[in-house]
């Protein structure tokens, strides 16, 4: 009886472990040997990177109790600024370092009209969305910007590298980033208060936590955090596009962070989670590809498991309770 | 002799392994008010929900009128929670059909929904329009909108979950006046309160539990005072007369000068000294807390100026405050001093992060030691600190909430409502930890509507009324009548 009980607590808290692991095994059913061969799990790990990346910070985002819809077209905004001002400059430090400035820019105005203008998180980042989108595709007439000079090898190395030949580079700055934002939810300041604000933002306040700075300071992260997997998605193809790049990532990330277990009204949630909510959609995209479904309906299938994995996560809670 | 309109016999009711109702017998006379008390955490709660039918009991019977609940049904019996279920943007004639709305064909009758909703408020003898909008209501005729809706259902008992703590002392007294005309009308209430006085006040009969068992139960008469009930209640004799100790006080160290802020207060002159235990009092609308929600820096504007050590302060966020060394504790403590989502550990360290820390991270082992020390104080009973804070008792959650404002070893105390349900075991002990602290320095202002509470704790208390300073008066001129008359506009 009591071993049964803190199964489900299991369940319910690693959810999305489960679910990654539930999928997995279907995968390696289905398909054993195109799926569990290292060049096919490596290429689910590299596809999802970008996404992964720009997840973290849209889970910091989710659990203060806000969203930001924005962060696609921020992703074209400054990957675009990053490859001009490399261009320019023939720098690689530089585009970078304007491309994440830029980034965090973006988040300070959306935390600031989000915290000091009391306006939800939703309409801002709606408009934000348009916003960037449209001015970018104007500088750029709807095209986009090729990395070039002389040290554009360099630059598309970033991302085009293999560890010992073996694991492509955006893993691992995935991963590490990874590790990095979930220590700074569990163990800074900060971090910990981000889950204090989600869950009860008054209380929150009256405990003497300065509300304002720290959701400012959250989308400024996960600005800072969109620009970093601009740069890779940038250095990746060598190119940015301000019509199309990073389209539809807001949707994506929302997904991975809510497959991973965080309550979309805040105040609970886990990067772990976020990580395997990544992997799982990773997966699912996978599968539909080897399993030939059409591409047409590929969406449908992906928006039914976010609906069951959701729903799967509901039940479990109730039970719990 | 009244008959007995319900009893329960005998009822037994466990969640998971952990028993809170054994063999509980609970007789209830026609056209009584009944008091059920109890400690947080005693069963009361759970016994009135097995007989509203909210929960299912495991063994035991019911008697409604004198038959069986399984014939009966529990249509009879209504019972108000203690948050209330209304919709604020829907009027008062719309909550009370909620769900059940009257109708012509397939459109409602809205007509037919005011005039039984007038019958019944006329009934009530309360002036209500059927037409205002709930939101806009004060929280006595929120309760009265709930008790119309009751009656509308023709509840022969109703149960009354702590109506009073939400309600000034002018609201209550409506309240209670709409109780003994329903009881004139045969209905019967079961008044479950932690206010002893009120209790010896209206109440027919009482019934006090401990640890999911009767131990005692009779009519209130002459010989029932409060302090037997509190003894019934803890299980010994509790009392409040030695609390108060005489301190030296020190010098001034708040100091608000002509303070106002649009339509919450205006011309607020007010001083705490150096270890002095300030009241603040008042009815409700009076403005103590937006005074002292601005003190602690949660509002960005206002006008007239906040000195601290005489030094004048610009509070606009409360981190800024806390850093000159001030700390709150809000009423409301479900909505304002909880964090449900986390455990008792981080709720209780969530206002200290700062001061804890090993360069960028958090020195979770001092965190631990500072949670330690305020639970072993404040005598918090809590097994584990990694527990949810909802796991504790009412009494419980409130000290948790005292020591995360403690933990920021703060030399001001601002404590809003501290007792609100809190039963009269846990109640004494927060007065004790008050007056310790006063003891080595620390100052307190504590806003109540509980005229009383400041009488007994408080060294000088000010009297709001509309947003304005009324009266002050020290210690020695202590009077529930003077206090009441300056917190009614009055002169004294």
């Amino acid at each position: 009886m009591n071993k049964k009980f803190n199964m489900k607590k299991f369940l319910s808290e690693n959810s999305a472990v489960v679910a990654f692991v539930l999928l997995f095994v279907i995968a390696v059913c289905l398909k054993n040997t195109t799926f569990l061969n290292i060049r096919n799990l490596t290429n689910i790990l590299l596809n999802n990177s970008i996404i992964g990346i720009v997840a973290l910070g849209m889970t910091l985002i989710i659990i203060t109790g806000g969203i930001d819809l924005s962060v696609g077209s921020q992703l074209a905004a400054t990957g675009l600024f990053t490859i001009t001002v490399f261009n320019q400059t023939g720098s690689i430090f530089l585009g970078i370092a304007a491309g994440i400035a830029m980034g965090m820019v973006m988040g300070l105005a959306t935390g600031a009209l989000v915290a000091k203008c009391s306006i939800p998180a939703f309409i801002v980042t709606l408009g934000t969305m348009s916003i960037y989108r449209s001015v970018a595709q104007y500088f750029f007439k709807g095209g986009g910007i090729l990395a070039q000079g002389d040290k554009v090898d360099a630059f598309v190395a970033i991302s085009n590298t293999r560890l010992f030949g073996a694991i492509p580079l955006p893993i691992l700055y995935w991963l590490i980033l990874a590790v990095i934002i979930g220590v700074f939810s569990n163990r800074v300041a900060t971090g910990r208060r981000i889950y204090a604000i989600g869950s009860n933002e008054k209380a929150a306040k009256l405990s003497g936590i300065n509300v304002d700075r720290v959701k400012i300071a959250t989308y400024m992260i996960s600005g800072a955090l969109v620009a970093a997997a601009s740069v890779v998605e940038a250095s990746r193809l060598g190119s940015m596009n301000s019509a199309s790049s990073g389209t539809s990532y807001e949707m994506d990330a929302i997904a991975a962070v809510v497959i991973g277990g965080t309550s979309m009204s805040g105040g609970k949630g886990k990067i772990i989670g976020t990580v395997f909510g990544t992997l799982t959609l990773g997966i699912i995209d996978n599968m539909m590809n080897m399993l030939g479904v059409p591409t047409f309906l590929v969406s449908a299938i992906k928006g039914a498991i976010i609906i069951i994995a959701v729903l799967f996560q509901r039940l479990l809670d109730t039970e719990k309770k | 002799m009244a008959k007995t309109i319900v009893e329960m016999r005998e009822i037994e009711k466990s969640f998971n392994e952990n028993k809170v109702l054994r063999k509980v017998d609970f007789k209830l006379k026609e056209g009584s008010i009944h008091a059920l008390l109890g400690e947080n955490g005693t069963g009361k709660t759970t016994l009135m929900n097995i007989l509203g039918g909210v929960l299912p009991k495991d063994s035991g019977s019911i008697l409604i009128d004198g038959r069986p609940v399984e014939e009966t049904g529990h249509g009879m019996i209504a019972f108000i929670h203690q948050e209330l279920s209304l919709i604020n943007d829907l009027n008062v004639y719309e909550n009370m059909f909620l769900g059940r709305e009257l109708k012509k064909g397939i459109f409602i009758d809205r007509k037919a929904m005011r005039e039984r909703t007038e019958e019944i408020l006329k009934r009530m003898d309360v002036e209500l329009s059927p037409d205002a909008m709930v939101g806009e209501l004060s929280a006595s005729y929120k309760q009265i909108v709930e008790i119309a809706g009751a009656l509308m259902q023709n509840a022969k008992v109703i149960i009354m979950d702590e109506p009073t703590t939400a309600l000034t002392d002018v609201e209550i007294s409506h309240i209670f006046k709409l109780m003994r005309d329903l009881k004139a009308q045969g209905v019967s209430i079961v008044f479950i309160s932690h206010k002893l006085n009120e209790v010896v006040e209206i109440c027919d009969c009482y019934t006090v539990m401990r640890d999911g068992v009767v131990v005692a139960t009779g009519e209130v008469t002459e010989e029932t005072t409060e302090n037997k009930l509190a003894g019934y209640m803890v299980g010994k004799e509790l009392s409040y007369d030695d609390l108060y100790e005489t301190r030296e006080v020190g010098d001034v160290i708040l100091e608000l000068k002509n303070l106002s802020r649009d339509r919450e207060f205006k011309d607020i002159n007010m001083n705490v000294r150096k270890g002095e235990i300030v009241g603040v009092t008042g009815l409700l609308g009076d403005g103590r807390s937006e005074v002292f929600e601005t003190v602690y820096g949660c509002n960005h504007s206002y006008e007239g100026s906040i000195l601290v050590d005489g030094k004048a302060a610009v509070l606009h966020t409360t981190d800024h405050a806390q850093k000159l060394g001030i700390a709150y504790v809000p009423r409301d403590r479900k909505e304002n001093g909880i964090i449900k989502d986390m455990s008792v550990a981080d709720n209780m360290s969530v206002s200290v992060l700062s001061m804890y820390r090993k360069g960028l991270l958090l020195d979770k082992k001092r965190i631990s030691e500072s949670n330690r020390k305020y639970v072993k104080e404040l005598n918090i009973k809590v097994a584990d600190l990694n527990n949810s804070i909802t796991s504790l008792s009412g009494g419980n959650q409130q000290k948790a909430v005292l020591g995360k404002a403690l933990g920021s070893e703060p030399r001001i105390v601002i404590l809003d409502n501290p007792t609100q349900g809190v039963d009269v075991g846990a109640k004494l002990e927060i007065y004790n930890i008050i007056m310790g602290l006063a003891k080595q320095g620390v100052s307190f202002v504590v806003l109540s509507s509980e005229a009383h509470e400041i009488m007994m704790l408080c060294d000088r208390t000010y009297v709001m009324f509309h947003g304005e300073v009324k009266a002050e008066l020290s210690r020695n001129d202590f009077s529930e009548e003077r206090i009441m008359v300056a917190a009614t506009g009055g002169q004294i």
